[in-house]
C-alpha cells in the first residue's frame, strides 16, 4: 500500500511541475501578440493578415504545453485511475 | 487509456472512436452527393458554399506548392473537412469527436507524410530521395530521420492533445457547475478551437508537403 500511495504522489507532484510549461507559453503567446499589435497599429490595413499570421503563430507555439498535457493525461489516465481503486479497497 | 467497446460485429469489437469516425464519414459523404448535384456556371444557393471551400483551399495550395500542387488539393480538402467536422461533432452533448482519439489524428499525419514522401519520390527519382536524408553531411542521417518522425508526432499530438484536453477540461466543468457555464466553453473549446486547430493542422499539413517536395 505505501507503494502505491508513494507512486501516486510523485505523479501528482511531477504533473503540477510538467504543466508549468503551460505558463511559459503564456508569455510567449502574450508577447506576440503584443508585437501583433504594434504592427497593427503601425499599418492598419494589414490587419486581417497579422492577425491570421498571429493566430498561426501562436496555435504552434501552444503545441509545446499541449504535449505536456499529453503526458500528464496519458500518466493518470493510465497510471492513477487502476490504482487509486485497490488504494482504495486497501485503506 | 483502452477504447471504450461499444458493440460488436461478428466478433469485431467496434470502438466509440469508430463509430464516430463512420458517422463523420457519412455525413460528408451525403453532404457531398447533395452539394454536387445540378451543378450550373452561375452559382445559385448552396453551390457558393462548394465554390468557397474548394477555391480557399486551392488558393491555399497553390500559394505553397505552385501551380503543379494542384493534385494535392483533394487531399488537403478531405483532411479539412474532416477534421473540421470532428472537433465540431464533439459539441454535441453525448458525442465523441473521432480526434479525440490518438488513432484518427495519427492515421490522418501518417497519410500526409506517406503522400509526401511519395510525391517526392515520383518528383526527383528514388536514389535523389535517398540522397536527400544525407544533406548536408552524411553523418546527420539519423538526425534526419528523427526529424521525419518527429514531425509525424508533433502533427499528431498537437490535434489529439487541443481536442481531447478540451473534452476533459469540459468534463470536469460539467461536473462542477452543469447549469449555465459549459455553454461559452463549449463555444470556445468546441468551435473556436476546432476551427483553428483545423486551421493550423491544414497549414502545416501543406508546409510539410511542400518542404519534402524541394
Amino acid at each position: 500500500m505505501m507503494e502505491i500511495a508513494i507512486i501516486i504522489a510523485s505523479i501528482a507532484i511531477g504533473s503540477g511541475i510538467a504543466l508549468l510549461a503551460g505558463g511559459m507559453v503564456g508569455i510567449g503567446e502574450g508577447y506576440v501578440a503584443g508585437k501583433a499589435v504594434e504592427a497593427i497599429a503601425r499599418q492598419p490595413e494589414m490587419e486581417g493578415q497579422i492577425r491570421t499570421t498571429m493566430i498561426l503563430g501562436q496555435a504552434i507555439s501552444e503545441s509545446g504545453a499541449i504535449y505536456a498535457l499529453a503526458v500528464v493525461l496519458l500518466l493518470i489516465f493510465s497510471v492513477v485511475l487502476p490504482l487509486l481503486g485497490r488504494l482504495m479497497e486497501l485503506l | 487509456m483502452e477504447p471504450n467497446i461499444l458493440f460488436y460485429i461478428y466478433k469485431l469489437p467496434v470502438s466509440e472512436a469508430l463509430l464516430w469516425t463512420w458517422i463523420v464519414m457519412a455525413i460528408l459523404s451525403i453532404a457531398s452527393f447533395l452539394l454536387t448535384r445540378n451543378l450550373e456556371k452561375i452559382p445559385r444557393g448552396a453551390q457558393h458554399l462548394v465554390e468557397a471551400a474548394v477555391d480557399g483551399i486551392s488558393n491555399l495550395v497553390s500559394g505553397d506548392l505552385g501551380p503543379e500542387g494542384k493534385v494535392f488539393v483533394p487531399l488537403i480538402l478531405m483532411v479539412t473537412s474532416f477534421v473540421f467536422l470532428s472537433n465540431l461533432i464533439g459539441v454535441v452533448p453525448g458525442a465523441f469527436s473521432p480526434t479525440e482519439d490518438l488513432t484518427t489524428t495519427v492515421v490522418l499525419a501518417t497519410i500526409v507524410f506517406v503522400v509526401g514522401h511519395v510525391a517526392a519520390i515520383v518528383k526527383k527519382g528514388f536514389f535523389t530521395w535517398l540522397k536527400g536524408f544525407f544533406e548536408p553531411y552524411w553523418f546527420l542521417f539519423p538526425i534526419n530521420i528523427v526529424g521525419e518522425i518527429s514531425q509525424v508526432l508533433s502533427h499528431s499530438f498537437r490535434l489529439y492533445g487541443n481536442i481531447f484536453g478540451g473534452g476533459i477540461l469540459l468534463g470536469i466543468v460539467y461536473m462542477l457547475v452543469p447549469y449555465v457555464l459549459p455553454v461559452p466553453l463549449m463555444a470556445w473549446f468546441g468551435v473556436l478551437m476546432g476551427a483553428i486547430q483545423t486551421a493550423v493542422f491544414t497549414m502545416l499539413a501543406i508546409a510539410y508537403i511542400q518542404m519534402k517536395l524541394e
